[in-house]
């Protein structure tokens, strides 16, 4: 704890962030806007049914639906510029002369990144008070969701760190981040549908309707992709039913934390201003 | 303290340095000349470990700057030709992330940081915000952050660069104060004139190739014979200049209306005659010598003609 204190690139960007009017602005503009959200949603069920506390669970889905649409959105968006933000600002060749390795740059920059994105996680927890007033969710699925939540935050903040140091602006960089992550939240779920569809059309004596999915290629497929994993969670499906051989959340946690610590490890390589070769040769 | 043995370096087909060898002694200040992609950032960024040669070596302080890098970054403080300043942070707090970045301990950091403010003439800009300040005291920041770990090289692209005038002579006289300081320095800068006063030694770069270097006198003079004029006449100024310009060393004349200046490549003996001959047509001549100050027009006769 001692070390996030003195680090001097997170007691920086703590400082630069906090200080502008922006972050204030972001933060009370997302709460009102979820509030909102919630309160318009249970103004207009309220008009037509009598929704009775303890046995509700649509305005938890709402919420953890709006919430990860939003750290889908947002945690891309803030780490992407980390690292190309300061090449554009023309701070990154003075900031690798100091004795701050490119290590702990990225996972200072990372950890910044994404103490924002947590502390509106955080102040959106008030908002959940209505929630937990109309339950419908037991506290292990809201304790895992959470888990759910943190570790896409911090796997978004990664592909968003790696793109800002892959791809010199921001603007492009911020592009691929969105791009690469629409291919996990959306894309491993179509992938798995194709293929479990052509699958069926080529060897219709093999395998029969849903069938399919429960091969183990798909059933990982399906396990990667963070909205099945999410509805999983919630107790609710998304396609066509799957038996899993592992449990999806903890097939989910472990590839993406490997991801994760892949893409940590190929930024730092790539913010090396001399980069060791650890194959071919050298001319 | 700085020295490079063969130094050369491809981007791709392009060769940006070529077999660069360069020694400069503990204490001097090294005035590094040439145009726009002559190579005088990319030995800089070499030395300062950012950019790998294709091959040679570089030294700072004895330290190879492939293999101890760790060791080159903290004997040497590096000034980037464009580099910005992060929004939302004071003076002092920018200097104190540079210097909790070198490891500085903290107890030492708020006297460290008013000595550096005060060096660079900004102690009274000690609470301001960064980004406020003018271009010319962002620079002298700049300057203040190479120093914060205390290095003995100083490695400086074109520090001057889009300063005012007023600006450039502060700049000027920090760097001073620095060579008495006992630093190394090698500077880079397009406002030529202003390396003359300062720097022990030049070299000048052009296409990636050291093609001079040494005491600016020497340089001037130069292997190639060739050394700037300065000739004031007090009247026919006319006729002096026609003497000139049929004068068969003399090139590049430029009439500067009070004097002249022009490229001299011929021997003393031809000075001699070129004076004798001016005295012999009635001219007053006031002041016949080389010009001491304008490296410009060394700079531009020296590479003349170099990559064509």
């Amino acid at each position: 704890m001692k070390d996030f204190f003195s680090n001097p690139l997170i007691v920086k960007e703590m400082r630069e962030r906090f200080r502008s009017k922006r972050s204030f602005w972001i933060l009370g503009t997302y709460l009102f806007v979820m509030g909102a959200i919630l309160l318009g949603f249970l103004y207009i069920t309220e008009m037509n049914t009598y929704m009775t506390p303890g046995e509700n669970r649509d305005m938890f889905l709402m919420m953890a639906a709006i919430q990860y649409a939003m750290i889908c959105f947002i945690a891309p968006a803030l780490s992407a510029g980390a690292i190309s933000g300061e090449r554009e600002r023309q701070t990154l060749h003075v900031l690798l002369t100091t004795h701050l390795s490119p290590g702990r740059i990225i996972i200072s920059k990372l950890i910044t990144s994404l103490a924002f994105i947590f502390l509106m996680v955080v102040a959106t927890l008030p908002l959940y008070s209505f929630v937990f007033l109309y339950g419908g969710i037991s506290p292990q699925q809201l304790s895992l969701f959470v888990l759910f939540l943190a570790m896409n935050i911090i796997f978004f903040g990664a592909l968003g760190i790696f793109c800002s140091t892959w791809i010199k602006r921001t603007s492009v960089s911020t592009i691929t981040a969105y791009g690469l992550a629409f291919f996990f939240v959306v894309g491993t779920g179509l992938l798995c549908l194709f293929i479990g569809m052509l699958l069926t059309e080529l060897y219709p004596d093999k395998y029969l309707g849903d069938e399919v999915f429960n091969q183990l290629g798909l059933q990982w497929l399906a396990s990667s992709n963070p909205v099945y994993v999410m509805l999983s969670i919630l107790g609710e499906s998304i396609g066509p039913a799957i038996e899993p051989d592992v449990t999806p959340w903890l097939f989910f946690s472990v590839v993406y934390l490997i991801l994760t610590i892949v893409l940590i490890m190929w930024s730092t390589y790539l913010l090396h201003p001399v980069r060791k070769r650890y194959w071919g040769w050298k001319k | 303290m700085i020295l490079t043995q063969q130094l050369t370096k491809h981007y791709g087909k392009v060769e940006a340095l070529h077999e660069l060898n360069l020694n400069i002694e503990k204490g001097k200040v090294f005035g590094f000349i040439g145009p726009n992609g002559a190579g005088k950032s990319t030995t800089m960024l070499i030395l300062s470990t950012l950019l790998e040669p294709t091959s040679g070596r570089a030294y700072v302080a004895g330290y190879d700057v492939c293999k101890e890098p760790k060791a080159v970054r903290q004997a040497l403080g590096y000034m980037p030709d464009f580099f910005g300043v992060y929004d939302n942070l004071k003076t002092t707090e920018y200097l104190e992330f540079y210097a909790a970045a070198y490891h500085i301990p903290p107890e030492k950091r708020r006297s460290l940081i008013a000595d550096l403010l005060e060096l660079v003439n900004l102690s009274n800009k000690a609470d301001s915000y960064v980004d406020a300040l003018s271009r010319g005291m962002k620079q002298r920041l700049g300057l203040a952050r190479c120093l914060v770990h205390s290095p003995e090289v100083l490695i400086l692209d074109e520090p001057a660069s889009g300063l005012d005038p007023r600006a450039r002579i502060e700049m000027r006289e920090i760097l001073k104060e620095l060579r008495k300081m006992g630093k190394t320095i090698l500077i880079s800068s397009h406002i030529l004139p202003e390396l003359a006063e300062l720097c022990d030694e030049i070299g000048v770069i052009e296409k990636g190739r050291l093609i001079a270097c040494g005491a600016v006198d020497d340089v001037s003079v130069g292997t190639r014979g060739i050394s700037v004029m300065e000739v004031k006449v007090l009247e026919k100024h006319d006729h002096a200049l026609q003497l000139l310009e049929a004068f068969p060393y003399v090139r590049r004349l430029d009439d500067k209306a009070s004097h002249f200046r022009f490229q001299f490549t011929g021997t003393e003996s031809d000075k001699a005659a070129l004076l004798q001959k001016l005295i012999d047509a009635g001219i007053p001549v006031v002041q016949f010598g080389e010009s001491k100050e304008n490296l410009e027009d060394v700079f531009l006769a020296i590479t003349e003609g170099v990559g064509n």
